[in-house]
């Protein structure tokens, strides 16, 4: 069914369709309405889940571990601060290896206050282990909670769904609504084995001594790693069955392009705009969205790149010492490769307005610019 | 014990971080320096009983409601509770650690309950061991020789028991008053004894007179005097063979005989001891106005604290610092006595401070009856020259009553003076043990060790003080219009409320709390007992410390 | 056989890391005795994320989440819904967590599972420190307490924090304190929790040998001996809060008897002493006070 619906509410009917047992979440802006929303659902019964409704972000990823140790789907959603706050607890799930999924709504971190988006919060959480991945649409935010569950569960970590600010989260569009019905062949409710069980015994997580700790730890990045090939295989599979198809990276005419432009989340929509304006310009040039930024898709983004003859990293975020976020991880990924020149821009910070024209002049400069280190380009700061 | 799981690779590893397997690989033990140890003690009562029944143990299993294993753990060390429940000093009160809690365990009033549990259940009374060749004389019916023939009859051996008068019990029957001990009971006693084994009486039978001490010794393999002291010891002072005076035991003896004597006279008993409170109390139940007169004070006073007590109340007078020192007679007939008046010197070798007369100071009293209650002592003619003696007793060599002549054995009063009651039965069983002993040609047993053990050693703290529960007894004023038993037995209800307040001192009465608070769970429960787990004990010792009873010890690691 | 005293299955078995006369495993061994083996424990950082043993060893046979350290309420919180949500309703979640994890840093996420009366048993073993960390003062420590952090020159000159009060002021089914010196009360405490559906606090008093410089020997002495002295009354509240019930059928003892063998207030002078004794005096008649008053109101405690 067809329906037009705010960014967050896309989230939440992803969790309806997903049969989500145990929700726990605290309302923050700008993810409130997805937290609003879930409340109606589950009070007028079309999710039959509990609705733990905590003190905390902190708490909420808490009581998410407690019932996804206990072998219950579990969900929550935060932004900002709030994904801070969980920071602990985020690095629980992974440890636990418990197949969790949540949606941050991307918005900059304080202070000063700034409710707007930028990607500084869920890449700050980059290192803990969960797999993330950006959105870009209504629909792609949707589709992408069943998906984050299948992996999850499959690979035993944690997934992290991330949608801008504003430009997302309370944008009106057209979304393909999924039911539960068709999502239970896809996604079949969730039995693991392992779980807190009275019949079998276990204590999870007490101590370990070093000599085993790096194996668990291994065992991660092991997971990690599988998570590659299970991302893809999901997309493949979601799209077989709804028609929609979804991959670890989304070239944009760049078989051709003498510059390409790595992007993520909603500047990848904007970014398309202006290809499609300077290839009718005539000018050789291509855009790359990043869907999954973790596990890195190294092998997809060094083919497509090393193809290229410069590339431009636009990250909505800064590693403040290190460039932005997006460009060390493409860098990395090019690193022995190729020796084009790979540039990064800085734009969009709190929720400044990424326009066509913004993309246009990182265009233009970036195919002028040489190899711009060791400065970054911050984009329109007014200096 | 389990084996400490140990990974070689990650892939054999679980998923997620969780345990496969309990600890019990890790030894704790090894944390330990001192370890706690069960070592039951000897609980004090025990050793304060002349008899050694075993006292804390019979108590716990009333707690238990195992009322015949109680009984039966007393009849190993006393055949005859319900006699000594009734008379006995009970010593055993007397060193019982709740006494300096709050006040000793009834220990006199439980076995006096069990003993008459055991009258009731003649079933009870296990059947004697296989009949054996040798055989025993007994000389005596009393407490000693009552002992001695159960514990030789019971082990097998055909026992002969020998008594001078009709009826059976010696001490117990003659000079012991019916409100202490009736007689209905003390038959029963008596033939609960004579039931258990092959024991024939020759009553009526003066051994010295009817029968040679060398005859039963010829057609015995061991011969057992328990004859007691038969005769009261003379006042020494003029006109003491006068009408009017007796000795207390006679008195005693025709009072429990049933003689219906007129005593409406004035009365007064010499004597401080058990035998001059029973004769002031019987003759003041035949009517008299008794006084007693005691050389030395109350505080001096051999007699049972109780007893005294009783006599007061019911009525009987006291003159304390006194002796007799002349007899005034008026035509044969006693007519005044004349007493000396004492004070308190210096302690004798008793330990009480001996009287010593005060110069001049005399007193005279109009007296219609005079007893002599101030002691009693042997009637050796059967015995000697055969069998060796010292201070008018027969002289022993051992604590099994061993005399010099090889296969006689002797004990109770006979040997020790005037004694208590259970003083002699545990003489009788002794020789009755020794004797057995000699026959199968088994070596003595070692000596109990004397543990000391007193309040400290009590975690008071499990403890909440309670009076001690008496028996239900008649009034005063019923008491002394007749020859009723005062006491009676306690019913259930008593009896285990008090034996609940002992403290079963020293020795594990399974109250669990070692078990309970061992914060290593290495404590084991078992049917009967606890058994520590040393390879997980870490010697905290919080087990030692809780013990309500000191029933555990402390040892150094490595000793 | 007498009939045992306590329970018998052992849940908690040998061969955990707690220190010679650990309060807090005893605590633990009665607790599970009293819950029975359809219970899950939640354990967030404290004495007992260690005492449980290592991976993949654990001394305790029934299932454990170890969680983060202020999150013991709200982990056990989502560990009842999940198990709701599978159709599990009978087992009880419990968490498990020290003073530290409950006064001070879980003190949130505690607060947030007792207004929602989430259905769990959370349980303090209180030990009066961070003596998993090595003995610091926490917000339970006692007023003239030395720890680490409180050295004798600057000992604790705060008192307790009265959690018990902050707990009954969330109107919560059932609140209870314990002390592992009374273990048919603990036990008898720890079932009536487990028949109450709703959030359930109880808090035991847990003496640890090590951080309150005591003989180990004399761990459970002091735990009875804090209740006789009245410093750790033993109470229950029940009727959402309207009703207070508190042990008195005990033969009073000292303070000073009470602190004696503990090192942790050796350095308190006679003064010190006196006055430390009259605040436990007077929260004690505080306390009796508040028993009356609520027992008077009219309708309260139905």
């Amino acid at each position: 069914m067809k329906k037009v619906v705010m960014g967050n509410h896309a989230v939440s009917y992803g969790v309806r369709a997903s049969e989500v047992k145990v929700i726990s979440a605290y309302p923050i802006t700008p993810q409130t309405h997805v937290v609003e929303l879930l409340s109606e659902l589950v009070a007028n019964g079309e999710i039959d889940a509990k609705f733990i409704k905590v003190e905390s972000e902190h708490s909420a990823m808490a009581a998410c571990v407690g019932a996804s140790a206990a072998g219950s789907r579990a969900f929550t959603a935060t932004s900002s601060q709030g994904l801070l706050l969980m920071t602990e607890m985020l690095h629980w799930a992974v440890g636990a290896r418990l197949p969790i999924v949540l949606t941050n709504v991307n918005r900059a971190i304080g202070p000063p206050w700034s409710i707007w988006t930028d990607q500084n919060d869920s890449l700050s959480m980059r290192d803990v282990g969960w797999i993330q991945i950006y959105c870009e649409s209504n629909q792609e935010t949707q589709d992408a909670i069943p998906q984050a569950f299948k992996i999850a569960e499959e690979v035993n970590l944690p997934v992290m769904l991330v949608l801008d600010a504003f430009f997302l989260s309370h944008t009106y569009e057209i979304v393909d609504l999924l039911e539960t019905e068709q999502v239970r062949d896809f996604l079949p409710p969730y039995n693991p084995e392992i779980k807190l069980d009275t019949n079998d015994p276990h204590s999870f997580g007490n101590l370990a001594s070093p000599d085993y700790y790096m194996e668990l730890r291994y065992m991660i990045e092991e997971a990690m790693n599988d998570a590659r090939s299970v991302i893809k295989r999901v997309g493949k599979e979601f799209g077989e069955h709804f028609g929609r198809y979804y991959d670890m990276v989304v070239p944009y005419r760049c078989d051709d392009a003498d510059v390409i432009l790595v992007t993520s989340g909603t500047v990848a929509s904007t970014t398309r705009a202006v290809i499609d304006e300077m290839r009718d310009e005539g000018i050789k040039i291509g855009a790359l969205k990043i869907r999954v930024f973790r596990p890195f898709p190294f092998k997809e983004v060094s083919d497509i790149l090393c193809s290229t003859k410069k590339v431009a990293v636009l990250d909505r975020n800064i590693s403040f010492g290190n460039h932005g976020v997006f460009y060390q991880e493409v860098k990395s990924a090019l690193y022995g490769k190729t020796d084009i020149p790979i540039i990064g821009y800085v734009l969009g910070l709190g929720g400044r307005d990424v326009t066509p024209k913004v993309i246009r002049e990182i265009a233009d400069k970036a195919i002028k610019d040489k190899n711009p280190e060791p400065y970054i380009n911050w984009i329109g700061v007014k200096r | 014990m389990s084996k400490q799981i140990k990974f070689e690779s990650y892939r054999e590893m679980p998923i997620r971080p969780m345990t496969l397997d309990n600890m019990l690989w890790n030894e704790t033990g090894s944390w330990r320096n001192v370890k706690p140890v069960y070592d039951n003690k000897v609980s004090p009562c025990i050793l304060g009983c002349p008899a050694g029944e075993n006292i804390q143990h019979y108590i716990q299993l009333v707690i238990d409601k195992k009322y015949k294993e109680a009984w039966e753990t007393i009849i190993e060390s006393n055949p005859m509770p319900a006699a000594t429940g009734r008379v006995c000093s009970h010593p055993c009160m007397g060193k019982c650690t709740r006494g300096d809690y709050d006040e000793a365990v009834n220990i006199n009033a439980i076995e006096s309950a069990l003993g008459d549990m055991g009258l009731d259940n003649p079933g009870w009374m296990r059947e004697s061991e296989k009949a054996k060749k040798k055989k025993v004389a007994v000389i005596g019916s009393g407490p000693a020789g009552l002992s001695a023939a159960f514990y030789l009859a019971r082990g097998g051996y055909s026992v002969t028991l020998y008594e001078s008068e009709k009826a059976l019990g010696g001490v117990l029957r003659w000079g012991i008053p019916e409100y202490r001990l009736p007689n209905c009971v003390l038959d029963r006693v008596i033939e609960s004894i004579l039931n258990s084994g092959p024991i024939s009486v020759k009553a009526e039978t003066v051994v010295g007179k009817d029968i040679k001490l060398k005859e039963l010794e010829d057609s015995f393999d061991a011969v057992f005097i328990g004859v007691g002291l038969m005769e009261s010891r003379k006042l020494g002072i003029p006109n003491e063979d006068c009408e009017g005076v007796e000795s207390g035991l006679e008195y005693l003896k025709r009072v429990n005989s049933g003689d219906n004597l007129d005593s409406s006279k004035k009365t007064v008993v010499i004597g401080g001891g058990n035998t001059a409170m029973d004769v002031a109390r019987s003759a003041l139940r035949k009517g008299s106005d008794v006084t007693v007169v005691y050389r030395r004070t109350q505080a001096e006073m051999p007699a049972i604290a109780s007893e005294i007590e009783e006599a007061e109340k019911e009525g009987v007078n006291f003159r304390f610092l006194a002796a007799p020192k002349e007899i005034v007679a008026e035509g044969g007939k006693l007519s005044k006595v004349i007493f000396q008046e004492m004070e308190l010197g210096e302690p004798d070798e008793s330990g009480r401070r001996r009287p010593v007369p005060l110069e001049g100071k005399t007193f005279t009293m109009e007296v219609g009856r005079l007893f002599t209650a101030i002691g009693e002592k042997a009637d050796l003619d059967g015995f000697v020259p055969e069998i060796d003696t010292e201070w008018d007793l027969i002289k022993v060599s051992g604590e099994f009553g061993e005399t010099n002549s090889k296969n006689i054995f002797a004990g109770g009063d006979i040997v020790t003076g005037a004694a208590s009651v259970v003083e002699a039965v545990a003489a009788g069983r002794k020789a009755a043990e020794k004797i057995i002993r000699i026959f199968i040609g088994e070596a003595d047993p070692p000596k109990q060790e004397e543990t000391e053990f007193g309040i400290e050693n009590i975690n008071v703290d499990y403890f909440t003080k309670s009076n001690r529960t008496l028996k239900p007894r008649i009034s005063v004023e019923e008491a002394k219009n007749g020859f009723e038993e005062i006491f009676r037995g306690f019913d259930e209800q008593l009896l285990q409320k008090e034996v609940d307040r002992c403290f079963s001192c020293g020795v594990c009465n399974y109250c669990d709390n070692c078990w309970v608070y061992c914060p290593d769970a290495a404590i084991v429960r078992k049917d009967d007992r606890y058994e520590i787990d040393y390879d997980y004990c870490k010697g905290c010792l919080v087990c030692v410390e809780e013990c309500p009873r000191s029933a555990l010890s402390i040892e150094e690691e490595g000793k | 056989m007498r009939e045992a005293r306590i329970p018998t299955e052992e849940l908690m078995g040998s061969g955990h890391l707690a220190c010679q006369g650990c309060g807090a495993t005893i605590a633990m061994r009665f607790a599970l005795k009293a819950l029975g083996r359809e219970t899950i424990l939640v354990i967030p950082a404290c004495c007992w994320a260690v005492i449980d043993g290592t991976f993949p060893h654990s001394a305790v046979d029934i299932p454990i989440f170890h969680t983060a350290f202020e999150t013991a309420a709200v982990t056990a919180s989502g560990v009842k819904a999940g198990l709701e949500m599978r159709g599990d309703f009978e087992t009880t979640v419990v968490a498990w967590a020290g003073d530290g994890g409950t006064f001070d840093i879980g003190l949130q996420a505690l607060s947030g599972t007792a207004e929602r009366n989430d259905d769990i048993i959370y349980v303090c073993y209180d030990n009066e420190a961070y003596m998993n960390t090595g003995i610091q003062r926490s917000s339970s420590t006692p007023v003239g307490s030395w720890t680490t952090t409180t050295p004798v020159t600057n000992y604790k000159k705060r008192p307790k924090k009265n959690m018990v009060d902050i707990m009954a002021a969330h109107a919560i089914p059932y609140i209870a304190t314990a002390s592992v010196a009374y273990p048919e009360d603990l036990i008898r405490k720890f079932k009536k929790a487990k028949a109450i559906k709703g959030t359930k606090y109880i808090q035991v008093l847990a003496p640890c040998p090590t951080g309150w410089k005591l003989s180990p020997e004399l761990s459970i002495w002091a735990a009875r001996k804090a209740v006789t002295s009245k410093v750790y009354p033993m109470l229950e509240i029940t009727e959402n809060g309207n009703k207070l019930t508190v042990w008195k059928d005990f033969e009073p003892t000292s303070f000073k008897e009470y602190i004696k063998p503990q090192g942790r207030f050796r350095h308190l002078k006679e003064n010190e002493i006196e006055e430390i004794a009259k605040g436990v005096e007077s929260s004690w008649q505080r306390l009796l006070a508040r028993e009356k008053m609520l027992a008077s109101i009219p309708g309260l405690d139905t």
